[in-house]
């Protein structure tokens, strides 16, 4: 078991051995290294959206400028010694200008004032006006604003400690990782996609087997598919009409023989069995010669792709089109040709072995698109834009013959475009690059701040490439490779069950990795180049090729040589710690991957099981001599990708190694990712519960942030008295939900009170609500604008001067607007101003004429808030902006809704008065009651325990734990010793009292479980949704009752419930619900054309404007929907008529 | 209302008493009055409250709802409620309840002026009235021997140029309404447990046995007596009916061995007031309150009158 033994120990037990010490004995063998407080470091270095960081930094730092170089000159179209020439980019200071004095932003500032969190672009700039003109230089021309992400590396919270935080109003737990557009907080989802210039092979609809490639490079993008249809094996690419044989694409590329190619697919007569009938193909066509090929594919080819602006005809497509990923120095095709083989190999392999399919849901072949992509994505083409701009400008004006202006390029800049550009995509969330063919909607989503863990599951969201409609269940299943990397419970119900994922506690994303000096090592290793192989040597048996990124490098006889040697090379930190290399015994290839939007997580390593962290590495760390990064740096610790975690033998715990074993989990409870991780004893638990725990957790009212009170979001709920939990998690502890909670500690008894506790209901107890538990604070934000116009302005004026009603007014101060600290009530003034009553009308100021107008607060009757604080900000505009912040204080009421932390919601059932609960002996008495009901078939085990931890850590005064698969390690209490706890304290060991009924003082019949349960409020409140009417208001054009609360809508008699009605027989209450009720009209129907009269209001006569008479004139009831319809019908020309029979 | 009656006389013999514990035996009574007396403690004795507040100057960083709601759960001390009026009763205040048969006044000014942090507790809040004051816990136990140290119950923390002035009116109410006018922290009572124990059949038990058979209940009622090494009830009340030890002597294949009753006519009340009233008065109060509401039974005849008095209590008697 333990690979180190303490001697203290051993020596301790041989002197018990008197009397048995069973505590010792029953006590767990202690793992030999508690890696435990690797997390804390991990979390320190990292941070929990590191990912997100961590990508917005590579491209603020590195990215942009290598769009920026490969876009580095605008030359006009016409003199190309007009020029402009980028030499240097860089990212600013977060700041704005606003009356052309630079102000330094801060997180805060943005979201009070509705602004955008930016830093300027910076470029340097030599530019040259003409062939008869010096060349210029310019430094520091700003090009645009760049949205920065929040603790990112050019954001002024970077670094910062607690007080500088709270200087800047920010909160020191909050992660980071998102953007202020607009004073709206926006993260950009994780995008999660199959992973690019990777050889796929899957089945299409047909069932045809298939190999393809999505193509990614800086130039273009482009999917291409090879496909075994009826035994004939065809190229499918966009820039063709139709599918094109492969074995001319072959010739096309000057590959002619066909001995060649069979020679490179390998010995094996399979292999050419399956090519055969291509090649039969091929030659019925009477293609031969790779002129003849070309010509064939020029044909075949799109005309309209001759976006690059020079054709090349077919040979062209080949090499810009067709697999670009690989590239093609001087029209050398070899290494395509390679590859095509290459895929014609996978592919067969597959034909002919089912296994060698490639699993699409499989995690390794995913790429998690964070940030920074999607925003370089974006920049590149707003540059490339406004660049084309910038030639067409220059363009135009340089045709012009005489230019009254002394002409200079470098005014043409815009900065305007790259600003709002990125401004609209990151508030909209839609992603329209036309130039990369991308259009998404949804990237970018508001951080929902309903409570602390709720901000942190949208920064760890994955949403998915999909799109949830799809009804397959493949993608949905949990996949065994997620392990570590993608939280298994973390997923909403319904549509986009299993689609939308999280991130786990320790995952990282990649970020790009330069290739070059991963290749040169390579070669040093022992990698043959693959231009120097012929056709008979790349498969031959005793060799594996090596691919990098997708691109084949060469081969490589002793793979696992290699392998281990490029691992040596990483663990002593000359490659990247994320450099993945994988040994594929099946595919005979070693693949090495540098690209970005792996998943990866660090693990310990063993040596033969035997783990290379030993006791002193964390007494440093503890003493802070180490940390994370020295881990790392040591080789003790390394990042694993899931295709590499392929070649590693993982051990859960030290004492479980073997000889085999090549790593060792650092913590098992890092599996779940934050939201699950508050969860106690999740292991106890269905597994379906940790997954609505997940939901609900993120609709908790608690604390939201330090800063909770500073700020003005349109919706905010606080918990009056939030607690920690009783029983806490190690993920709790690392997220520090202890310092934010969403919940309180509530003594619950399991047990049948009242019958109000059905269907999950729960009975509370009315003192506890009168000393505060379940008070919630509800702010809403309201705002109004004082709009200012070309020759007048929207005016503060006192309200004495109106003649409103003066009981609505009295909150107003002298400048219109409520005054904070005032009680609000349903229907009352919150702001009166005066607006010009023709805006537009240019008349001198003195004159203009003013209307008052006002806003009149809409909330619950009967329900007064109060007016917790006013805020003025400008807009872009100079508009004066007005923000009411209204308060509401809520204590629980019958209907709200509640949960624990086991996906056990209920809502309130009823409230009963102490003295009516049950009692103990010892005067404990419960805060609310909840029905044994709840237990068989949720079989939530972890609730039990929860209950019997707190219990036993409020008798004994110490928080107690419950992590996730903890109770090996000692981060989660066992049942045995919280029953030892619980029984020193003179309690039962099953956590069961006896009670008396507080109604008539006997004692109950059955022991009570009764313990403190961490109980969160959620959000949905019966106040916010109750709702009826009598009569109200109409919708216009059906005159039928309008819909839904908000518009004090009517309550529907639908289809199922008229169909009651029906067979019910009771036709008297339909005609009064769909008629009377509804929308009752009189028509004039004239019996003998059947078509619809009217009433001559003048002349007092009836009409029928069709027969022109008014003899034949009935009256009678219609709902007035039908009228309309009839109207509509005959706009339509259809004629309805009515039949009239006498009743 | 002939026929037999049930009148008893019960005992009530003091055990404990400290100003805010009180620890008594009932004897000669029954369920139904023992918890009358309990449910009468906990909701229906009056006491004296913060029940309207008005804030005059607010820049904490509690939000004035939150300061009233913390107010009012401040224990004043309310010898004085018994023979105070409900303001909803009061003849000498048109229904404002804010003259002095009915309520008290406090003011509270407190203003942050130095570096430190500072505390406002109960001990700022100035009362018009020298009998109601807010609870001082001088009692030992509480921690605090110096009575310097004592801060009093925290109302607030004010920081720097932080103030918080308000007027506080407090008013009698019964625990019903809210809890804040509740006198009691914990009223509680058990059966007194009657503990056999056959001494016959625990003499056949091996010391190791007996061992087992006391340490088999979580809370310490039984003992071994070194000298005689029989197993004694030690504490027979420390017994919380876990039956822990009649499963453990059924177990051993020896029911009857210990044996447990719980005397119905005896009862162990447990009573901690919250300060606002002596325990010992509490216990009084609750009697008396007890009485009152007897008193509408037997004003039975006289409609009228119980309506006055009791209101729907009354009316609900009359039907019932």
């Amino acid at each position: 078991m333990g690979a180190i033994e303490d001697p203290a120990i051993l020596k301790n037990s041989v002197q018990s051995t008197g009397g048995v010490d069973k505590q010792f004995l029953a006590a767990p063998v202690k793992s030999a290294v508690d890696k435990f407080q690797l997390l804390p470091e991990f979390l320190k270095v990292r941070g929990l959206v590191k990912q997100h960081l961590e990508s917005f930094n590579y491209f603020v730092k590195t990215e942009i400028k290598k769009i920026v170089r490969a876009n580095n000159l605008v030359a006009s179209r016409s003199d190309p010694s007009v020029y402009i020439r980028y030499t240097d980019v860089w990212i600013g200071k977060p700041s704005e200008i606003v009356d052309g004095v630079t102000d330094s932003l801060s997180p805060q500032k943005c979201r009070l004032g509705d602004k955008t969190y930016a830093a300027p672009i910076y470029v340097n700039i030599e530019y040259c006006n003409g062939s008869d003109s010096r060349m210029m230089m310019k430094k520091e021309v700003v090009i645009g604003r760049m949205p920065i992400m929040l603790r990112s590396l050019f954001c002024v919270l970077h670094g910062k400690d607690e007080d500088e935080l709270a200087k800047l109003g920010e909160c020191p737990l909050d992660p980071g990782g998102y953007f202020v557009v607009k004073g709206n907080e926006k993260v950009i989802l994780i995008q999660e996609q199959l992973s690019k210039n990777r050889i796929i092979i899957d089945s299409d609809k047909k069932g045809c087997i298939q190999a393809s490639v999505m193509s990614s490079t800086a130039m273009t993008k482009s999917k291409t598919i090879i496909r075994m249809e009826k035994e004939k094996i065809y190229l499918i690419l966009n820039a063709f009409t139709s599918k094109v044989p492969i074995m001319l694409v072959m010739k096309a590329m000057g590959m002619e023989t066909d001995q060649e190619v069979v020679q490179m697919l390998g010995r094996d007569p399979q292999y050419a069995a399956l090519l055969l009938p291509s090649i039969e193909d091929c030659a019925s066509l009477g293609v031969y010669t790779q002129h003849q090929a070309l010509d064939f594919l020029d044909k075949k080819r799109k005309k309209s792709m001759s976006r690059f602006g020079k054709d090349d005809g077919a040979l062209g497509v080949l090499r810009d089109i067709f697999i670009p990923n690989i590239p093609v120095r001087e029209g050398n095709f070899h290494l395509k040709c390679v590859y095509v083989v290459v895929m014609l190999r996978r592919m067969m392999d597959a034909i002919l072995n089912e296994d060698a399919m490639d699993d699409k849901d499989y995690v390794g072949n995913k790429r998690l698109e964070l940030s920074g992509q999607l925003l370089a994505l974006l920049f590149e083409d707003l540059f490339k834009s406004m660049n084309d701009t910038i030639k067409f400008t220059v363009d135009k004006i340089l045709s012009k013959a005489s230019r009254s202006s002394r002409f200079d390029i470098s005014q043409h800049i815009l900065k305007d475009s790259i600003t709002n550009g990125l401004e609209r995509s990151l508030s909209t969330g839609n992603w329209d690059v036309s130039r990369f063919k991308m259009h998404r909607k949804g990237i970018t989503q508001i951080v929902t701040r309903l409570s602390f863990i709720g901000a942190f599951g949208a920064m760890t969201k994955i949403s998915p490439q999909f799109e949830k409609s799809r009804k397959v269940s493949g993608p949905r299943a949990l996949q065994p490779s997620q392990w570590g990397m993608l939280c298994p419970c973390d997923t909403p119900e319904g549509e986009a069950c299993g689609l939308v994922k999280n991130l786990a506690l320790m995952t990282h994303v990649t970020t790009d990795e330069e290739e070059g000096p991963i290749i040169s090592l390579c070669c040093s290793l022992g990698v043959e180049d693959l231009s120097l192989l012929s056709g008979e040597e790349l498969h031959s048996p005793d060799s594996f090729l090596v691919i990098l990124n997708g691109l084949i490098l060469g081969k490589h006889r002793r793979p696992m040589l290699f392998a281990n040697g490029m691992r040596k090379l990483r663990r002593a930190g000359k490659v990247g710690d994320f450099v993945s290399i994988y040994v594929h015994e099946k595919q005979r290839c070693v693949y090495i991957a540098s690209d970005g939007g792996r998943v990866c997580r660090p693990l310990v390593i063993a040596d033969k099981g035997v783990s290379r962290i030993k006791h002193h590495h964390m007494k440093e760390l503890k003493d802070g001599v180490r940390n994370f990064d020295s881990f790392l740096r040591e080789g003790l610790l390394e990042y694993l990708d899931v295709n590499e975690e392929n070649n590693a033998l993982i051990a859960l715990y030290e004492g479980e190694a073997t000889n085999e074993t090549t790593h060792i989990e650092i913590e098992p409870f890092t599996l779940l990712g934050a939201c699950a991780g508050l969860i106690p004893y999740p292991h106890h638990n269905q597994s379906p519960r940790n997954t609505y725990q997940c939901a609900m957790g993120k609709q908790a009212m608690g604390n939201i942030a330090y800063n909770q009170l500073c700020r003005m979001d349109t919706l905010i709920y606080l918990l009056v008295y939030p607690q920690r939990p009783l029983l806490t998690t190690r993920t709790i502890e690392l997220v520090r939900y202890d310092k934010l909670g969403a919940g309180q500690n509530a003594t619950v008894a399991v047990m049948s009170y009242s019958g109000y506790d059905i269907e999950d209901a729960i009975v509370m107890n009315k003192s506890s609500l009168d000393r505060g538990f379940g008070r919630c604070i509800v702010m809403k934000k309201m705002s109004a604008l004082y709009q200012k116009y070309d020759h007048a302005c929207d005016q503060i004026v006192s309200p004495r001067k109106a003649q409103h009603d003066p009981e609505k007014i009295q909150i107003l101060d002298n400048d219109g607007l409520a005054s904070p600290g005032e009680i609000i009530r349903h229907q009352d003034i919150y702001l009166q101003k005066e607006c010009p009553v023709n805006p537009n009308a240019n008349s001198h100021p003195s004159q203009t004429q003013y209307r008052t107008s006002k806003q009149t607060y809409k909330g619950a009757e009967g329900e007064p808030a109060v007016v917790d604080r006013v805020a003025l900000c400008s807009d872009k505009k100079q508009n004066l902006i007005v923000k009411f912040m209204i308060r509401h204080t809520r204590r629980p009421e019958v209907g709200d809704k509640f949960s624990s932390r086991h996906g056990q919601k209920g809502v309130c059932g009823t409230i009963v008065q102490q003295e009516d609960f049950p009692f103990s002996e010892r005067g404990i008495c419960p805060d609310l009651i909840m029905n044994p009901h709840g237990f068989p078939s949720r079989m939530t085990v972890g609730k039990m325990i929860e209950l019997l931890g707190s219990k036993a850590g409020v008798s004994c005064g110490k928080f107690h734990y419950g992590s996730a698969f903890g109770e090996p390690s000692g981060h989660a209490d066992k049942v045995e010793d919280i029953s030892e706890t619980l029984v020193k304290h003179g309690f039962c060991y099953n956590g069961k009292d006896f009670l008396y009924s507080g109604i008539t003082g006997e004692p109950l019949q059955a022991y009570i479980f009764m313990g403190p349960i961490y109980y969160q409020k959620l959000k949905h409140m019966v106040l916010d949704k109750m709702h009826a009417r009598g009569m109200g208001p109409r919708q216009l054009i059906t005159r039928q009752p309008t819909e839904g609360r908000s518009r004090n809508g009517g309550l529907r008699v639908g289809e199922m419930e008229r169909d009651c009605l029906i067979a019910y027989g009771t036709s008297n209450l339909i005609y009064e619900r769909l008629m009377i009720s509804s929308d009752p009209f009189e028509v004039q129907v004239c019996r003998k054309c059947g078509l619809l009269g009217y009433i001559n209001y003048q002349t007092k006569t009836r009409v029928c404007s069709t027969c022109k008479t008014g003899d034949n004139i009935s009256a009678m009831k219609l709902p007035y929907a039908c009228k309309l319809l009839f109207q509509e019908l005959q706009s339509m020309n259809i004629v309805p008529r009515l039949q009239l029979a006498d009743s | 209302m002939e026929g037999a009656t049930y009148q008893r006389f019960p005992k009530v013999k003091i055990r404990e008493l400290k100003d805010d514990y009180v620890k008594f035996e009932l004897r000669e009574s029954d369920v139904s009055m023992a918890n009358a007396l309990r449910r009468v403690m906990i909701a229906e004795v009056p006491t004296i409250a913060i029940d309207l507040v008005e804030i005059e100057v607010n820049s904490s960083v509690l939000n004035d709802e939150f300061i009233a709601h913390r107010l009012g759960l401040i224990p004043l001390t309310s010898e004085r409620a018994m023979s105070m009026r409900f303001s909803r009763d009061c003849d000498a205040c048109d229904g404002d309840g804010q003259c002095e048969f009915c309520s008290v006044e406090f003011h509270l000014r407190a203003k942050c002026i130095n570096d430190q942090t500072l505390d406002v507790t109960s001990k700022d809040l100035y009362s018009s009235d020298h009998t109601v004051v807010p609870v001082e816990f001088s009692d030992a136990g509480t921690g605090y021997e110096n009575p310097e140290d004592q801060r009093g119950i925290t109302i607030v923390k004010l920081r720097k140029g932080q103030e918080l002035r308000l007027r506080a009116i407090a008013r009698k109410g019964i625990g019903k309404d809210h809890a804040k006018w509740s006198p009691a922290a914990t009223v509680t009572f058990m059966y007194e447990p009657e503990i056999h124990i056959n001494e016959e059949m625990m003499e056949t038990l091996s010391l190791e046995e007996k061992t087992s058979v006391i340490e088999s209940s979580p809370t310490k009622v039984f003992a071994l007596n070194p000298h005689t090494h029989q197993v004694e009830v030690v504490d027979p009340e420390a017994y919380t009916y876990d039956d822990e030890v009649l499963k453990k002597v059924e177990s051993m294949g020896k029911p009857g061995l210990v044996e447990v009753y719980a005397k119905e006519d005896s009862f162990i009340f447990t009573v901690e007031s919250t300060g606002a009233v002596k325990a010992s008065q509490l216990v009084i109060n609750a009697i008396d309150v007890l009485k009152q509401k007897l008193d509408a039974v037997r004003l039975l005849e006289d409609t009228v009158e119980a309506d006055d008095q009791f209101g729907e209590l009354g009316a609900h008697m009359r039907g019932g």
